[in-house]
C-alpha cells in the first residue's frame, strides 16, 4: 500500500508567537518550528499500516519557510517515511487553504498516487481544519475526518472517528482521505538509526502553478493578555474566599 | 562536512543529524525520563525499564560503528545525548554512561570479533546491563596500584580481588549486572577481562546506599575469589590493558563534563524562570543587582564550559589515546563549573530551592560526583601539568 502523509511546520507550543511588524501573519523570526503533532501521530499509524508499500511524506510551501519545510520532511523520513516530496513556493505568506490543497492534489496525483492519504486534523498555528477535506474533494475521495483509528482490508478501510460523545465506525473505499487525531498514532521518538538513515532517503521536489489566492488575510492581532493570577490563600480556609471570586468575579459559578 | 563560513559551524550541532539526535533526546527526556527522575532519587533505584528504551533508541551505541550493531556517531554525539539527560537525571544518566561509555565503547575498541559477536547484541539492546571495573577499596586515583590479580591456569585465569564503587555493579538488591569490564593486574602489568553474571567465583559484594547524590544510579562493591574466567574472555592481549584504560577515560571524562553541562543547562533555566515569576519587595527577582550576578555569572560559566568541550569533543579521535590534556581539562572546568551553578541556582530560588520539587537541589546533590568520580579534580590538575609539562609549546598556541 502506498500511503500519502501531508505534513506541515507548525511553531513549538512552547513558542513565544509574535505578530509579524505587516500586520498579516505570524514572525518566523526565532520561532522553533516542530512537525505537527497530529502529523506525526498520522506518520506512526502509515507506518504501521504500510506492510509492503511505503509512505510518502508531502509537504508545500508552509510560511515557515523551504529549510524548515525541508527539515520537517527529514522528521518524518526519521519517524519511518520512505521518502519525501516538497512543493515549492515562491509566496508562502497565508496561502489560503485551498491553494494548499491543489498544490497537495497536484503533487499526490503527479508523483505515483496513493491508497491512502492522512492529514492531521488541523495544523496547530492557523487551525483551518480545511486542507484535508478540500484535497478529498479535488481528488473526489471519500473524507473521514478526526479519525481516532484505522484498519485497513484490501480495497477498504474502517475507520473510527471522534464525534460528540460517542465513537463512530465507518467504512470507507480506498482510495480515502483521513484526517488524524491525537489517537489516530502513538508518540514515537525517532530511533537514533532512522534519524541516520533519513539523511540518506530521496526528497523529491513537485513543481505546480500556484493557484492565486481568492481570500487574503486583513489583520491578526494577538489574544488579550492574561491577567496575572490570585492567590486567595492556603488550604481548607481559603475555599469560602475562593468560592466567593469564582461567584463574583469569575462568573464561573452559579450558586 | 566542513562548513565554508566560520558562521556555518554550529559547534553544538555540527550536523543535521546531530541537531536530529540531539531533539529526539530531549523530547523523550520530556516525555519519560522526567516524570521519573524524582522518584528514582529518593528510593536510590535504577530504572531498568527506562534504561531499556534507551536501547530500543539506539542511544546505547552512540559510538559503536554501524556494522556491529551502532549508531557509528563520533564523540559529539556521545556529548549531546548525556547533556541532554543530565538536564533532567543525571543518576540516570551516570548509569547510562558506565553502560555506554565504560562498557560499551571500551569493549567494543578491544574485543576480538568473537567477543563482539557474541556480546554487543546483548548490550546495545539493553538486555544485558553492563559496567566496569576499575576502582578499588583501597585504590582510585592510584589505579596502578591495584591488587586484584589475574592468575593464568590453563584455558583459564583465575581473578581473585575486591572492586569498589562500581556503578552497575548491583542494578536492583541483590541483582547483580550482568557484564563487567574488569582490570586486573597480569604479574607487574594491566590486562582486562569480560566478567559475566554466573562466573564462579564472581559475586556481588556490598550495595553502597545513601550516595549524596547519583542516586537513580547504583554503585556496588564486587567481590572475585578465584573467578574462572575463560582465557577467550581476555580483551586483547595479556598485559595490553594499560593503554586501552587511558584512552576510555578520556572519553569518560569528556562524557561526564557532559553531564555537567546538562545540569548548569537546566539550572540557568530554572534560575531564569524563577527569577522573572518571583516577586520580593515590589519587584521580580531578576531587577535586584545580587540576583543579577547569579543569573549572568552562570549562564557565562555555562556557555565558556560548553564551548570547551563541545570544540574537545569535535576533534576526539575515539580510536587512540593522546588526548587527554582536554579530555581532563573539559572535566576539571565543566564539573566546577556545574556545581557552582546548581549552588547559585539554589540560592536564587532561595527556601524553594532546598527542596526536592524545585529540582536545583537534586542537580546539585548530583554535580558534586563530577568533581570525583572518572577522576578527581586533583587527578585531573595532576595530568593536565604532566602533559603540558612534557609538549606545552606544541598545546599553548
Ligand atoms: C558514585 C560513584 C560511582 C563510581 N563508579 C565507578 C565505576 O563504575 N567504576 C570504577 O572503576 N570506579 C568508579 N568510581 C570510583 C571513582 O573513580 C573513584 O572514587 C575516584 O577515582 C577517586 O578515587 P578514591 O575514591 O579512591 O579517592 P582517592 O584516590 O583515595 O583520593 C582521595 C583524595 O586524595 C586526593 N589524591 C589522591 N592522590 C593524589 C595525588 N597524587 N595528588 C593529589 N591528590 C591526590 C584525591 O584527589 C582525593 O581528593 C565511582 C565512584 C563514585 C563515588
Amino acid at each position: 500500500m502506498r500511503i500519502v502523509v501531508c505534513i506541515k511546520p507548525v511553531p513549538d507550543t512552547a513558542a513565544r508567537i509574535k505578530v509579524h511588524k505587516d500586520g498579516a501573519r505570524i514572525d518566523p523570526d526565532g520561532v522553533k518550528f516542530t512537525l505537527g503533532p497530529y502529523d506525526s501521530r498520522c506518520i506512526a499509524r502509515a507506518v504501521a499500516l504500510k506492510g509492503a508499500g511505503e509512505v510518502v511524506a508531502l509537504a508545500a510551501g508552509a510560511a515557515a519557510g523551504e529549510a524548515e519545510a525541508k527539515k520537517r520532511i527529514k522528521d518524518a523520513l526519521a519517524l519511518g517515511c520512505d521518502k519525501g516530496i516538497f512543493v515549492p513556493d515562491p509566496a508562502p505568506e497565508n496561502r489560503d487553504p485551498l491553494a494548499v490543497a491543489k498544490a497537495l492534489a497536484s503533487a499526490i496525483q503527479g508523483q505515483g498516487g496513493a491508497d491512502l492519504i492522512f492529514c492531521g486534523r488541523q495544523a496547530t498555528d492557523d487551525q483551518a481544519l480545511a486542507v484535508g477535506p478540500m484535497l478529498a474533494t479535488l481528488l473526489d475521495l471519500p473524507c473521514v475526518t478526526d479519525a481516532v483509528g484505522i484498519e485497513v482490508t484490501g480495497g477498504s478501510a474502517r475507520v473510527q472517528r471522534a464525534a460528540e460523545g460517542r465513537v463512530e465506525t465507518l467504512e470507507v473505499t480506498l482510495p480515502a482521505v483521513i484526517t488524524g487525531q491525537r489517537d489516530i498514532g502513538d508518540e514515537q521518538y525517532p530511533k537514533l538509526k532512522e534519524i541516520l538513515a533519513a539523511g540518506k532517503k530521496p526528497i523529491a521536489e513537485h513543481k505546480v502553478e500556484w493557484a492565486a489566492a481568492k481570500y487574503a488575510v486583513a489583520g491578526l492581532v494577538p489574544p488579550p493578555e492574561k491577567a496575572p493570577g490570585k492567590i486567595v490563600g492556603e488550604g481548607p480556609d481559603a475555599v469560602p474566599a475562593l468560592l466567593n471570586l469564582l461567584q463574583t468575579e469569575a462568573k464561573a459559578l452559579a450558586l | 562536512m566542513q562548513p565554508a563560513t566560520a558562521a556555518a559551524l554550529d559547534l553544538f550541532n555540527p550536523t543535521e543529524a546531530h541537531e536530529m539526535l540531539r531533539r529526539m533526546v530531549r523530547d523523550f527526556v520530556q516525555g519519560e525520563v522526567e516524570p521519573q527522575a524524582l522518584e528514582h532519587d529518593r528510593t536510590e533505584t535504577f530504572n531498568l525499564p527506562l534504561f531499556r528504551r534507551l536501547g530500543e533508541l539506539g542511544l546505547l551505541g552512540v559510538t559503536i560503528p554501524e556494522e556491529h550493531g551502532g549508531a557509528g556517531m563520533d564523540a559529539v554525539a556521545a556529548v549531546i545525548a548525556h547533556e541532554e539527560l543530565s538536564a533532567s537525571d543525571p543518576g540516570f544518566c551516570l548509569a547510562y554512561l558506565a553502560h555506554s561509555m565504560l562498557f560499551v565503547n571500551n569493549f567494543h575498541h578491544n574485543a576480538s570479533a568473537e567477543q563482539r559477536a557474541r556480546v554487543l547484541p546483548k548490550v546495545l539492546s539493553g538486555e544485558w546491563v553492563g559496567g566496569m571495573c576499575m576502582s578499588e577499596p583501597h585504590v582510585g586515583t592510584d589505579v596502578l596500584g591495584m591488587s586484584t590479580v589475574a592468575e593464568r591456569v590453563g584455558d583459564h585465569y583465575e581473578l581473585t580481588g575486591r572492586k569498589m564503587w562500581i556503578t552497575n555493579g548491583l542494578i536492583a538488591e541483590g541483582t547483580l549486572g550482568d557484564v563487567f569490564l574488569v582490570y586486573a593486574k597480569t604479574g607487574a602489568r594491566i590486562s582486562s577481562f569480560l566478567v559475566e553474571k554466573g562466573t564462579p567465583g564472581f559475586e556481588g559484594g556490598q550495595k553502597i546506599r545513601d550516595k549524596c547524590g547519583m542516586r537513580a544510579s547504583t554503585t556496588a562493591e564486587l567481590v572475585f575469589e578465584r573467578a574462572r574466567v575463560p582465557v577467550a574472555n581476555r580483551l586483547g592481549e595479556e598485559g595490553d590493558s594499560l593503554m586501552h584504560m587511558m584512552r576510555n577515560l578520556e572519553i569518560e571524562r569528556v562524557t561526564l563534563a557532559a553531564m555537567s553541562l546538562g545540569i548548569a543547562m537546566r539550572c540557568v533555566q530554572v534560575m531564569c524562570r524563577y527569577a522573572s515569576e518571583r516577586h520580593a519587595f515590589g519587584k521580580p527577582l531578576r531587577e535586584f543587582g545580587q540576583i543579577q550576578r547569579y543569573i549572568a555569572r552562570s549562564y557565562a560559566a555555562w556557555k565558556a564550559a560548553r564551548s570547551y568541550v563541545y570544540d574537545t569533543a569535535r576533534r576526539m579521535d575515539l580510536g587512540r589515546p593522546g588526548q587527554r590534556v582536554d579530555s581532563d581539562g573539559v572535566k576539571l572546568v565543566a564539573t566546577t563549573m556545574a556545581k557552582q551553578v546548581a549552588d547559585d541556582a539554589m540560592q536564587v530560588l532561595g527556601g524553594y530551592g532546598y527542596v526536592g520539587e524545585y529540582v536545583v537541589e537534586r542537580l546539585w546533590r548530583d554535580a558534586k560526583l563530577l568533581e570525583i568520580g572518572g577522576g578527581t579534580l586533583e587527578a585531573h590538575e595532576k595530568n593536565i601539568t604532566k602533559d603540558l609539562s612534557r609538549a606545552w609549546q606544541a598545546i599553548v598556541v
